[in-house]
């Protein structure tokens, strides 16, 4: 890695770093110092994008104090709290590098220097490449990756990451395949570009975990809208209900044969198992045009922003 | 030495007002502070001739620019370039403006405006609509020297050059302009026309500033492929870019709403931290030529290159060819709506004194009034 600036030795391609803010005053300066270093020994130009999803103590405060004047940095400061996607698809629009960072928290429990390795991959032809913690993570997430990874209908495996870097080209693909982009991973690993990923040992920091409730509302969305899990499990049921209604009509014909049931229970106990076989049958249907219509039109999660700041 | 009019300034506005008192018989001198006329904020900008389509927050800056288009483009026809596709787009990210709001704008300020895909100019997603529009460039250089052409015809009109005014004094019914070197005129009209140097004038005068931001701006000249010669390109409303022909120059101009300025002041008077290495030649009290300053910022291509390519379609490039600096006052009130109102300002009557600040070429109509009533 080129320490001492020399301008010939640095990267040509302009990069943009996206960085998540949420309540982390004790990390946020560390960091963007950190990622300000790393950025200007290695590339020529670039600029650092600091989403500020509605932070309520002094977090803007220390990355103003932190980043100095000859780094090229704005702040999206987004209007009402509205979750990391929400606010990293705010910042990736607003970004205009060749290259893209995506940092979705603050917390640095990695070398710097990772943040090289891993765009040195990405210019071996990979369009996304993301650096992921070795180890297993929280069990909760394990769980969502365990299903989300059985049913999805992705291109590669998803995992805990600690930050990605995309090719313009695969920000360009995504934009092209989806309007809206409700679960960035996910589009990314489905986007058919080549994808890659750096396994580090982590050091002592702890994940930030201050963005809960939007997370958890995320993963159940994005098991529905990318797995076919909802679809399998309303699939099954519906086939069980249907079996039952048809063994049930085959018992009433049987019961009607051999004994002598009391007169009227033949036909009701016909029209029952009937209409629930048409019933259950026309929910089947019903599920799958629900299935298709998510697949086709994901949920609409535009962002409000209040303004940018340009430092 | 006495003159009947002194205009201070000798840009558009500067060299116009001449002609006009000239024509009137009157006795006119204009002072300029550099080498030659034009040499900062009338050369130094985007060129464009205002139709309005820029102001889709501010209908009353867009019809009083459609107003004078016309009679801007058959007076000084000769410098304006006509002849090419102008295209304007809105944004589908961070636009204060969406494609059905901006057609609403058009319809309002009774401006042209044609529908047409944005697939044919931008990536897929980067813009919601794209209109083919109406709006032409001027050649500062053209424009220039057919002013001095009929000013050299009226005997009347004088300009000095290299005459920066230092000072100014109120004696009896005149005012007295001192210049670097010692030499005063004198008159009982005189013309403030000095755009980013407005408030030094009249801090020279005692009187208040106009309330403006400064703005060290800078203009890229570069060289379009064969797809984008034809065209201009403007992407609205928010923090994006406008490509466009620079005017008859062959040449196109490149700014961006975020990286276009280099430096910001909010002070009443433009003081910059690059003064303190330029050598003397610029302070906060007199403003330098920031083109031919030793300490002009470093360009800002990388980053005004790449946002112009995160939007454009890759057939449609440009390579670098030059950069242009000027400092660039912006009146405050401007912010929100950004409007961009002419401002006249009238200081003292017998002894004359105006200020004039406006950022559009085509709304100098404006001075009519003040110079005919005197």
């Amino acid at each position: 890695m080129d320490k001492t600036g020399g301008i010939l030795n640095k990267e040509k391609n302009f990069v943009s770093a996206v960085v998540y803010l949420r309540n982390d005053e004790q990390r946020a300066g560390d960091f963007l110092r950190a990622l300000a270093r790393v950025l200007s020994d290695n590339f020529l130009s670039f600029e650092i994008i600091c989403v500020n999803d509605a932070c309520t103590d002094g977090t803007i405060a220390a990355v103003k104090a932190a980043i100095g004047g000859d780094v090229v940095t704005s702040i999206v400061h987004m209007s009402h709290y509205q979750g990391p996607e929400a606010a990293m698809n705010a910042g990736i629009d607003l970004a205009i590098g060749d290259f893209v960072f995506e940092f979705e928290s603050v917390s640095m429990d990695y070398d710097p220097g990772l943040i090289m390795e891993v765009y040195r991959k990405a210019l071996t032809g990979y369009d996304i490449v993301s650096a992921a913690p070795k180890g297993r993570g929280k069990l909760s997430s394990r769980l969502f990756y365990l299903l989300f990874n059985r049913y999805a209908r992705v291109q590669y495996a998803l995992f805990g990451e600690s930050f990605r870097v995309l090719s313009r080209r695969a920000i360009n693909r995504v934009h092209a395949i989806s309007k809206t982009i409700p679960y960035r991973k996910a589009v990314y690993a489905s986007c058919g570009l080549k994808v890659g990923s750096i396994q580090y040992p982590k050091k002592g920091a702890a994940r930030s975990k201050n963005a809960g409730a939007k997370r958890r509302e995320l993963a159940v969305n994005s098991l529905i809208l990318f797995t076919d899990l909802g679809f399998s499990l309303a699939k099954w049921l519906t086939a069980i209900m249907i079996l039952m209604t048809l063994f049930f009509g085959g018992y009433t014909v049987a019961v009607y044969l051999s004994a002598s049931p009391v007169p009227g229970w033949t036909t009701t106990m016909l029209l029952i198992s009937a209409g629930f076989f048409g019933l259950f049958s026309i929910l089947t249907v019903i599920i799958k045009y629900l299935s298709i219509l998510t697949n086709l039109v994901f949920i609409q999660q535009k962002y409000i922003i209040e303004g940018i700041e340009k430092l | 030495m006495n003159y009947s009019r002194i205009i201070i300034g000798a840009g558009f506005y500067g060299l116009y007002a001449a002609l006009v008192c000239g024509g009137q018989g009157h006795k006119t001198l204009v002072l300029e502070a550099d080498g030659a006329p034009f040499a900062r904020a009338t050369y130094i900008n985007q060129a464009r001739v205002h139709m309005g389509y820029h102001y889709p927050r501010s209908l009353s800056t867009a019809k009083k620019s459609r107003d004078y288009f016309d009679r801007f483009v058959e007076d000084y026809g000769f410098c304006v370039h006509s002849t090419f596709e102008k295209i304007y787009a809105t944004s589908a990210a961070f636009s204060w403006t969406n494609t059905d709001q901006f057609m609403k704008f058009c319809a309002d300020a009774a401006i042209p405006y044609e529908p047409v895909p944005a697939g044919r100019y931008f990536k897929p997603g980067m813009c919601d609509g794209a209109y083919l529009t109406t709006e032409y460039t001027y050649d500062a250089a053209l424009l220039r020297d057919h002013l001095l052409e009929q000013i050299a015809k009226n005997p009347d009109i004088e300009i000095r050059c290299n005459a920066q005014v230092t000072a100014i004094e109120r004696t009896g019914g005149a005012y007295t302009l001192t210049c670097a070197g010692g030499a005063a005129y004198s008159s009982d009209f005189v013309l403030n026309a000095t755009y980013a140097s407005v408030n030094q004038i009249l801090a020279m005068l005692g009187e208040d500033p106009f309330p403006i931001k400064y703005e060290l701006c800078e203009i890229i000249l570069c060289q379009a492929g064969e797809e984008l010669r034809n065209r201009g390109i403007t992407v609205m409303d928010g923090p994006f870019f406008s490509v466009m022909p620079f005017g008859k120059t062959g040449l196109h101009s490149l700014t961006s709403v975020t990286f276009t300025p280099h430096l910001t002041n909010y002070a009443p008077l433009p003081g910059f931290g690059c003064q303190s290495h330029c050598g003397g030649s610029c302070t906060p009290q007199l403003l330098g030529n920031c083109d031919s300053c030793a300490a002009r910022p470093e360009t800002a291509w990388p980053y005004m290159s790449n946002l112009a390519k995160k939007y454009l379609r890759d057939e449609l490039g440009f390579t670098y060819e030059s950069s242009l600096f000027s400092v660039k006052p912006i009146l405050k009130a401007s912010e929100i709506d950004d409007s961009r109102p002419t401002v006249i300002r009238r200081h003292s009557s017998d002894p004359t004194f105006i200020s004039v600040l406006s950022g559009k070429i085509n709304t100098v109509y404006d001075l009519n009034e003040v110079l005919t009533d005197g």
